[in-house]
């Protein structure tokens, strides 16, 4: 077998390329289905006390082998006004916490004052999760009014929005006093990365299906249709997410490096296989169908995604058509790749990663278990080196950087800062608006050639410890670039500051990770995706076969 | 009291580190620092606090005292305390050699963050004190302890307004334009 070398930093970690990237096999949604599907996990409502509008409370209650976790859903009215998918919003149609083992009713009535309120509430250990989610309005009333006639909703209409209800947070780690991750890291089935983020939309896909049936029976207790199974399995949860992600994989670099470096490992296994078996190829042929079919229905309004959609679309007819010829090849998947790279938009080649590791579980599945990180190692600052060895290793690091002039103004035109109205990270023009002093660290390129550029400043030989002494403002900026001298996928390789820089592409890499689809950039800085889509429903993990999962 | 969870407690710590006047890479020892100390007693609040409003007037180890540290040589003490997140940062970066230790550092301002400091480290402050100042004795430890696990941080009202005030500096009040385009823009929602 003729190793494969992973495909560089400097490829892979590029903002244009994050912001073609697709969910594949790895993503945390799907690390969650297997283990559930292969530990039979079982869910039951324990509550479900809603009025005929749908208002009320509802709580499905998990087992996994060692624990039981539930879900605590509250659905509340809404005025029209008041919805919004902004994290600034006050109200939602519905919030949720995942709670740590079965509430009783003293807890689901303090949980019930609570959660509506979200951040404005308080939390305790027991929560694991704090969540919201609003209706898609129209489509969800039209949904509700054509179950209650006793009929089922159009296919197109329904999978063209894809969901019922948006997620507008998904809080863990600690937010608004719940439980810390450190919590829950040492149990194997939330040791994951964001497998109890994941546990609860999964919950949540649920309870908006069983709220619209709900909503329709008692408009209709003698007639309605409840929402027919193939197009509950097709629905997922929207989710709308903006520029307060943005930041996290800049602030989580091990983490980061962590994602990439499991994916692009996988890849490198799978393009140097020798050969494709029938079940590969069969597995990939199917994931090829899906994957166009979804593309098909992949709506945006956004000028730029719609041409990359097409493009893709196009990407995806070729390879039909070439796909026979290319898996004739000796390491046919290795072909695969290299032929997705001369010939398709990087929205293609990203969607063939995904589809070329999609048949191979049995190669990679067990690289899920690497995509978790303690950031601690990368905190400590080796103080003993030269600040000339520092000085070249920046260099070497950021040789990607070495055109960018930050003193143009194009350069250097935004900077990062937390808002004082709603505590969020936000986006600012450094030359048109105040704040600029109160720039947050997340200018790393900027930062690393300043960094270089003080050391240059310094005897060779002084020790950086002895620079940090007299200079401590470079603290962040050493540390960061031991850590990305020793992690490579751990730093974007573009500028976080440019008047180019599009945040969505750093948010779309971030949610392909999670497992997101439909991609649908609202702006520069906000989209929309959806989870779950397609994916198995919680409530039939316990009777499926765990071989469908992991073919 | 208020019960705050330990992520809470380092973010909080770090943003009102840097309201503060430390550095960012400072202020994310420090909020490690106080997530620890939060795991063994209830006191991190006033201990923050008590380093935040005395930061501008601690001093950072002069380079030469530095080298008597390492050299194993007596210590002098200097006309202002000495800053004991500067002192911890530069024992961590270049750690003692053991030959060194024990070593005594004089005059160290609220000793109990040196202290907390040096715990993800083989170096420790034998027997800390919860003092504003106070002589320290830098020991080795050859067991790096795993701070608890299931704790939380509970806070006073009154010392929680007060860090949240130092945090708030870092932050970049609204103008009408940059509440226009927020996170993405105000598009009506579906």
């Amino acid at each position: 077998m003729t190793a494969i070398a992973l495909r560089p930093p400097e490829v892979v970690m590029r903002l244009q390329r994050l912001g073609a990237a697709h969910p594949t096999r790895l993503s945390f949604l799907r690390q969650l289905i297997r283990r559930a599907t292969r530990e039979r996990w079982r869910v039951r409502k324990e509550r479900f006390e809603l009025d005929d509008h749908g208002f009320g409370r509802a709580v499905y209650a998990v087992e996994t082998p060692a624990r039981i976790y539930s879900l605590v859903a509250f659905s509340t009215p809404l005025d029209d006004e008041n919805r919004s998918d902004r994290v600034i919003a006050q109200a939602w149609d519905t919030s949720y916490v995942l709670y740590d083992g079965l509430p009783d009713e003293v807890e689901v009535a303090r949980l019930e004052a609570n959660a509506p309120l979200q951040e404005a509430g308080r939390y305790t250990s027991r929560e694991l999760v704090l969540a919201r989610a609003n209706k898609s309005v129209r489509l969800f009333e039209d949904v509700a009014a054509t179950l209650a006639h006793g009929q089922q909703p159009g296919e197109e209409q329904l999978l063209g929005v894809g969901y019922l209800l948006r997620t507008t947070a998904v809080y863990g780690n600690g937010k608004f006093g719940i439980a810390d991750r450190d919590e829950i890291a040492a149990r194997p089935e939330l040791s994951g990365s964001f497998q109890a983020e994941m546990l609860t939309v999964w919950l949540i896909r649920s309870f908006t299906l069983d709220l619209v049936d709900h909503v329709a029976h008692r408009r209709n207790p003698g007639g309605a249709a409840r929402l027919a199974p193939d197009l509950r399995r097709a629905l997922g949860v929207g989710n709308a997410t903006g520029l307060g992600m943005a930041p996290f994989l800049v602030r989580h670099p091990l983490l980061t490096h962590s994602w990439f470096l499991a994916r692009e490992t996988a890849l490198a296994r799978v393009r140097a296989e020798p050969h494709a078996g029938e079940a590969e190829r069969k597995g990939f042929s199917e994931a090829l169908a899906d994957l166009r079919q979804r593309v098909a229905r992949w709506q945006s309004d956004d000028g730029r995604q719609a041409a990359a959609t097409l493009a893709l679309a196009g990407d995806l007819d070729t390879l039909a058509e070439n796909l026979d010829q290319l898996l004739a090849k000796p390491q046919p998947w290795d072909a695969l790749y290299r032929f997705a790279e001369r010939r398709f938009s990087l929205e293609g080649q990203e969607a063939c990663v995904a589809l070329i590791l999609e048949p191979h579980g049995a190669l990679i599945d067990e690289l899920g278990e690497t995509m978790k990180a303690d950031e601690t190692p990368g905190h400590t600052i080796d103080g003993g080196v030269t600040c000339g060895s520092l000085r070249q290793a920046l260099l070497d690091s950021y040789s990607w950087a070495a055109g960018i002039d930050f003193a143009q103004t194009a350069a250097n035109a935004r900077f990062w800062y937390v808002s004082a109205e709603k505590l969020e990270p936000r986006l600012g023009e450094r030359f048109e608006e105040d704040g600029a002093e109160l720039e947050q660290p997340l200018a790393t390129a900027r930062d690393a050639l300043q960094l270089a550029a003080a050391l240059a400043q310094e005897p060779a030989s002084t020790r950086v410890s002895d620079f940090l002494l007299r200079w401590p403002e470079w603290r962040h900026a050493v540390r960061r670039a031991q850590i990305v001298a020793r992690f490579p996928y751990s730093d974007i390789h573009d500028n976080l500051i440019g008047a180019e820089l599009r945040p969505v592409d750093i948010l779309r890499a971030k949610l392909a990770f999670f497992g997101a689809r439909s991609f649908d950039p609202r702006s520069d800085r906000w989209l929309r995706i959806a989870l779950f889509s397609g994916e198995p429903l919680i409530e039939d993990v316990a009777v499926a076969a765990p071989a469908g999962e992991a073919a | 009291m208020i019960d705050l969870s330990l992520n809470e407690v380092e973010t909080l710590s770090a943003k009102a580190a840097r309201g503060a006047g430390f550095s960012w890479g400072l202020a994310e020892d420090i909020g490690r620092a106080a997530r620890r100390i939060a795991t063994e007693d209830d006191n991190w609040g006033p201990a923050l606090l008590g380093l935040l409003d005395n930061a501008q007037s601690l001093a950072p180890p002069h380079p030469l005292r530095a080298a008597r540290w390492r050299a194993g040589e007596a210590d002098v003490a200097a006309e202002r305390p000495l800053c004991p997140i500067r002192t911890a940062a530069l024992l961590l970066d270049d750690p003692l050699e053991a030959s060194v230790m024990p070593l005594a550092i004089l005059d160290v301002a609220l000793p109990v963050w040196l202290d907390a400091m040096l715990r993800r480290s083989t170096m420790r402050v034998a027997r800390p004190v919860a003092l504003p100042r106070a002589d320290v004795v830098i020991e080795r430890q050859l067991e790096i302890a795993q701070p608890v696990a299931g704790r939380r941080g509970a806070i006073d009202r009154q010392t929680l307004a007060a860090l949240n005030a130092f945090a708030a500096r870092t932050y970049v009040p609204e103008s009408e334009r940059s509440r226009a385009r927020g996170a993405g823009g105000g598009r009506v929602d579906d």
